[in-house]
Formats: structure tokens, C-alpha cells, sequence
């Protein structure tokens, strides 16, 4: 049913050794791109809109949107503006009230929440403001617990993660807490945790909001490394400087996009 | 192979909180722990009775005298003197009876040398070994000879032998029984009981010279009847029962006597000590539903402290019965966990009681099957409510949660 949204599709074999992060599966890149142009998010018409009681707010009002395999975009807007609510329909944490949502290809508001916690484990990878670590779990436990709600066997998934801290630097932080990283180190961590299941997308909200300028200035570089290497990233910010990272911008404003 | 991982997930998160976790158990330690020793005291207290009942012999029928009316109070069984060495002979020449010991007895201090004990006397007669099933570790015991003499000879029981200090070389020497000499001819084996009213401290004496030294009269305190067969025994107790009325005049409404036997003493004891057993294990079980609804507690306040965390999960592909698992397994590694530990604390304290109170330790495996499973049934019972909350939660919510 979700086809596209497979573990293999975008497996990530290590192409460039000048980069910390290895390039996705050229061929599977290619079969995104190739697939008579079918962009990864497609957002038609949507709507979301929030009843408290008898009052009724409208947080999106009709946002169509495409992003394409390998876009860096950046969805930029003031706090109130709908774009979190925008980022939860995207990262599958929330259902539109109206229109459709196709998620490389899958239309999305079709499936159940067990559906919906799949794809959110093997489509798409978030990177939280807050980091969102596990607290008490080691860095290792960190990253692989995705894995384990896909049923990955302990050696593979202890593996892979491995594998996804060394590439962000973190080889030697394997058995740390998160209360025991730098907030820079927590957020590597957690990139980490959204690159291990390798998938079609990842989805930043204010990646740098709690870092000071060097470390968010270090993350932002990791997400364009990722980028140039043919992931697609989301990224979510009120902050026109951090925004400028990305290689396309939407600007949302009173629940519609403006250009 | 996904439940052993959230096996380790679920321990692994529960020594994160420690102490949390064995205060949690302890409802369930004591719960459990209480319900396996109180079972196991009640199956020991009720084998040691039943032991004791049946060492006071085989098909026994004891015939005591009815109560006598003193003004307008009733006075207790056995508070008449209606029984007489006269009944005992007539009984004796009954079918199927196999020996009859009539008895007297009385409290008297005994003397050996420089040693004495104060323990009961009993006037009786030879059947008495048989029909009490005791046997003789040295000398020999009374004989009728010495009850139609009325000799002063006397048979002790070996724990009132070792309290004067009386081995084997004592048959033949001198005692002071009440201050009366008497000749020890015998010592009985000992039965293994002890306590108070334990059958091994007694001093033995011919009927007859008890009631010429001792109680004055001829009347009998109560007389055991062996019947030669279990099956006999009701049939016997009727044949008795018609001949005690014939010899005493009485009509059934005015019986001067009773006879018991030790069907009805063991039926007495198993349905009381049977009633007790429920008694503590409902009392014990009233504790055990306390622990669970301390489980409870702590997983519904684990899952409000956690609800980030769980938030974490369902945003990285967690679905809500991963969730419901993970609360779910926890409840129960906890209760078991505790149940375990009760068990091995029920069995140590059972076996420490057992020894104290001298009866056989008794380990009964399906005390600890039910007590598995009901610490089981309280973890699910008790977890269900709190890991469905967790399961429940609403991701964007719980991620927001501060």
C-alpha cells in the first residue's frame, strides 16, 4: 500500500568519502525523480481547522504545496501563522479537515492511526526544536529505537544507528544520555535518530531555535550536506536567516501560502 | 520476537526508577507472601491435629460420662460420675470389640530420687496399650494380675521418665507417686508429641489403685473402646449406646453418657481449620487487591510523567498498542515480579513458623500456581486502565507536554 515508502527505498551507501554523510542510493533517487515527475508531498486544498467549544478557528485555509525529491524547503512564518499546524499534517502528527494529502503517492488521510504511525517511523524523520531525545537512554538506544517499532532485529538496529552517529561525528558519544551532550551534540543525535530509518524526507521544526549561533550554524550545514546528497528536507522557521539556508522558501501567512 | 523486546524496554525502564519499582512490588510481595504462609501454616496446623488425633489409637470410641444439672446450671460433658468399671466389663463382652480401657486420672507430683515433675496419673487397666496403640521400650506393662491385687506398680511415659532422670536400668527401683510409693515396671516409646496434653507425659497405674489412692469411688472417667474394624464402628457405636441405656435406665432423652469417635473430632478440627484457611487467605487477598491498586497508581502517574517521552515514541513510528504494550508489560514484570519475591518470603516465613511450632513443613506447588496467577491477574487488571491512557494519547499533545 505505502510501496514507495519502503526501509530500502532510500537507502544511503556511502558514495563521496569528503562528506560526513553518505549520499542516498542514486538509483533510488532517480526512481522518485523518474516516477512521471509524482512529487513527494502533494497538498491540495487543505484545511485544518480547530472547534474549542463553540468557536471555530481556521489554522489553514487551502494550502496547496509540492515538494519534489531532493528539494530543500523552507517553510517560513510569524508564530500563529498555521505553519505548525502545516507541520503536523505533513509529519503525519495531525489529519486536515479538508482537501488531500499524498505522501509519495499514498494519499494519507485514507489511513488509520496504526497506518499513520508507520509512515511517520519509515517516511519521514523529524528534527524537533527541542530535540526530543528519550530521556535516560543512551545516544545508541536513541537512535535505534525507531528501529525497534519496525521490528529490526537488536544487532542490525544497534548497527545502523551506530552507523548514523558516526556519520554526524557522534562515534565517540555512543553510550552518553542526552543530559550529558551539549545541546549542538543533542540535536546531531536527533538528526541522527531521523536519518537511521532512511527516509523520504525529513522534517525540521526550528532545528536551531534552542542552539546558540555556532551549533545552529553547524546543523543548518549538516541539513545542506544531507541535501546535497539527495535528501529532502522540510524545514520550519519564523526566522528568515535561517531560512535562507534552503534552496526554495513558501511563506505562510494567516493559513494561506504566499509566495 | 517484538514481546522480549518490549520485555527489555519494560525492565530496562523500570531499573531506570529503582526504588520506585520495589516500592511499587511491595503490596505484592506482602500479599502474595502472606497468602502462600498463611496456606501453608493452616495445611501444616491442620496435618499436625490430624497426626495427633490418630496417634490416640485406631477406631476409637470413647464413652464419657453426660453432664449433670447442679441447681439450673448444666455442667460440661464428663462433669457426672454415671460410669462404672461394671459398664467397662459389660462393653468388654460385646462383639467386635476388641479391648476396653476404662480410665481415671488425676494430677499428682511425682518423685524419683532428687528429681520430681507434677503430670497426670491414670488409673487404667491392660487393654489400655492396645487400645491407645503405645508401645513398651523397657519392662512390660500392667497386667491383670496387678489390677486385681491392686498392686502399686506403674508404667511412665518416656517424657515424664527423662523429666526424673529414669533410663532403662529404673524398672524394678522406687517412685513417689502423690506420695505413695510405687514400683516402675515399665516405660513406654514415645509418640512424638509434645506440648501441652502431650501423650508421652503420664504415669500409668492399675484402675484400681488409683481409685483406692487417688479419686475416691469407683467411679470411671471415661472408657476407650477399640473396635475390632473401621467398618464396625457405627454399628458398634449403636450396640453401646443400647446397652449403656439398658444398663442405666435412660431413654434417649435422658442419656447419662456420650460417645465420640474420631471421625467426628477429625470432621470437627478440618472444618474449623478449613474455615480458618479461608478466613486468613480472604484477609491476605483483601492485600494483594491493595498492591495492585498500588501498581495501578504508579503507572497512571508513570504515564502523566512520561507523556513526553510516549509523544517521543509515536512521532518516531511507535503505534498506540506498541504503546499499550510497553505500559501493559511493565504492570506485569512488576506483579510478578513481587509475586516471585512474595513466594520465596511466603515459603521462608511458612518453613520458620513450621519449625517453631514443631509440625511437619508442608510446600504445596499449587499455593504457588495460584499465586503466580493472581499476581498475573492483578497485573493486567490493574495495568489495563493506565497503559490504554498512555496508548490513548494524542501525539501532538504529548510532545507539546511540559
Amino acid at each position: 500500500m505505502i510501496g514507495p515508502v519502503d526501509a530500502d527505498t532510500g537507502s544511503i551507501p556511502a558514495t563521496s568519502a569528503a562528506l560526513p554523510i553518505q549520499s542516498p542510493d542514486p538509483e533510488a533517487a532517480s526512481a522518485w525523480l523518474r516516477s512521471d515527475g509524482t512529487p513527494v508531498i502533494e497538498l491540495r486544498g487543505i484545511t485544518r481547522v480547530y472547534s474549542t467549544g463553540r468557536l471555530e478557528v481556521a489554522a489553514l485555509r487551502g494550502v496547496d504545496l509540492d515538494v519534489y525529491a531532493g528539494d530543500f524547503l523552507a517553510i517560513v512564518g510569524p508564530s500563529g501563522s498555521g505553519k505548525s499546524t502545516l507541520m503536523n499534517i505533513i509529519g503525519c502528527l495531525d489529519r486536515p479537515t479538508g482537501g488531500s494529502y499524498h505522501l509519495a503517492g499514498t494519499s494519507v488521510e485514507t489511513l488509520d492511526d496504526d497506518d499513520l504511525a508507520r509512515v511517520r517511523g519509515r517516511a519521514i524523520g523529524f528534527v524537533f526544536q527541542s530535540f526530543n531525545l528519550l530521556p535516560r537512554t543512551s545516544a545508541l538506544e536513541n537512535v535505534a529505537t525507531p528501529l525497534l517499532y519496525q521490528g529490526v532485529g537488536r544487532h542490525e538496529r544497534n548497527e545502523r544507528a551506530r552507523a548514523a552517529l558516526e556519520r554526524l561525528g557522534l562515534g565517540d558519544r555512543l553510550d552518553h544520555e542526552p543530559s550529558e551532550l551539549s545541546g549542538g551534540q543533542q540535536q546531531r543525535v536527533a538528526i541522527a535518530r531521523a536519518l537511521v530509518t532512511r527516509p523520504v524526507l525529513i522534517l525540521a521544526d526550528e532545528p536551531t531555535g534552542n542552539l546558540d549561533s555556532a551549533s545552529g550554524a553547524e546543523v543548518l550545514r549538516l541539513l545542506h550536506e544531507l541535501n546535497a546528497v539527495g535528501t529532502t528536507i522540510v524545514l520550519i522557521t519564523h526566522d528568515s536567516d535561517v531560512a535562507v539556508a534552503a534552496t526554495r522558501q513558501v511563506h505562510v501567512r494567516d493559513g494561506l501560502l504566499v509566495s | 520476537m517484538r514481546y522480549l523486546e518490549l520485555v527489555q524496554l519494560a525492565v530496562s525502564r523500570l531499573a531506570a526508577a529503582r526504588l520506585r519499582a520495589v516500592l511499587t512490588m511491595l503490596g505484592i510481595i506482602i500479599g502474595v507472601g502472606s497468602i502462600v504462609a498463611l496456606v501453608a501454616v493452616a495445611q501444616g496446623a491442620t496435618s499436625g491435629i490430624t497426626n495427633r488425633i490418630q496417634s490416640l489409637g485406631t477406631n476409637l470410641l470413647t464413652v464419657q460420662p453426660g453432664s449433670t444439672t447442679s441447681g439450673f446450671v448444666r455442667q460440661g460433658a464428663g462433669s457426672a460420675t454415671t460410669l462404672t468399671l461394671g459398664d467397662a466389663e459389660a462393653i468388654a463382652s460385646l462383639v467386635d470389640v476388641a479391648a476396653v480401657a476404662p480410665q481415671v486420672s488425676t494430677q499428682a507430683v511425682v518423685v524419683a530420687g532428687d528429681k520430681n515433675t507434677t503430670t497426670s496419673v491414670v488409673g487404667t487397666t491392660a487393654d489400655y496399650l492396645a487400645v491407645r496403640t503405645y508401645e513398651i521400650w523397657q519392662g512390660s506393662f500392667l497386667t491383670d494380675v496387678a489390677n486385681q491385687e491392686s498392686l502399686r506398680v506403674a508404667v511412665l511415659g518416656s517424657t515424664t521418665a527423662d523429666d526424673l532422670g529414669l533410663g532403662e536400668d529404673a524398672i524394678g527401683t522406687d517412685i513417689l507417686v502423690g506420695g505413695i510409693p510405687f514400683r516402675v515396671v515399665g516405660i513406654l516409646q514415645s509418640k512424638g508429641s509434645s506440648g501441652i496434653g502431650s501423650q508421652d507425659d503420664q504415669v500409668i497405674v492399675p484402675i484400681s489403685t488409683a481409685q483406692r489412692n487417688f479419686v475416691a469411688g469407683t467411679k470411671v472417667r471415661s472408657i476407650a473402646v477399640s473396635v475390632s474394624s473401621a467398618d464396625g464402628i457405627e454399628l458398634t457405636k449403636a450396640r453401646l449406646t443400647s446397652l449403656l441405656r439398658e444398663r442405666h435406665g435412660t431413654d434417649g432423652t435422658n442419656d447419662d453418657f456420650n460417645i465420640s469417635d474420631q471421625a467426628q473430632l477429625l470432621d470437627t478440627f478440618s472444618s474449623v481449620t478449613g474455615l480458618l484457611t479461608l478466613l486468613l487467605a480472604g484477609i491476605a487477598s483483601i492485600s494483594l487487591v491493595v498492591g495492585g491498586i498500588g501498581i495501578m497508581n504508579i503507572m497512571l502517574v508513570s504515564v502523566r510523567e512520561r507523556t513526553r517521552e510516549i509523544g517521543i515514541r509515536k512521532a518516531i513510528g511507535a503505534r498506540g498498542s506498541d504503546i499499550l504494550l510497553q505500559f501493559l508489560i511493565e504492570a506485569l514484570v512488576l506483579s510478578l515480579l513481587g509475586g516471585l519475591i512474595g513466594i520465596i518470603a511466603g515459603v521462608a516465613a511458612s518453613a520458620v513458623i513450621a519449625a517453631i511450632a514443631g509440625w511437619g513443613f508442608s510446600f504445596s506447588p499449587l499455593t504457588v500456581v495460584v499465586a503466580v496467577g493472581f499476581s498475573l491477574v492483578v497485573g493486567v487488571v490493574f495495568g489495563v486502565w493506565p497503559a490504554r491512557q498512555a496508548a490513548r494519547l494524542d501525539p501532538i499533545t504529548a510532545l507539546r507536554y511540559e
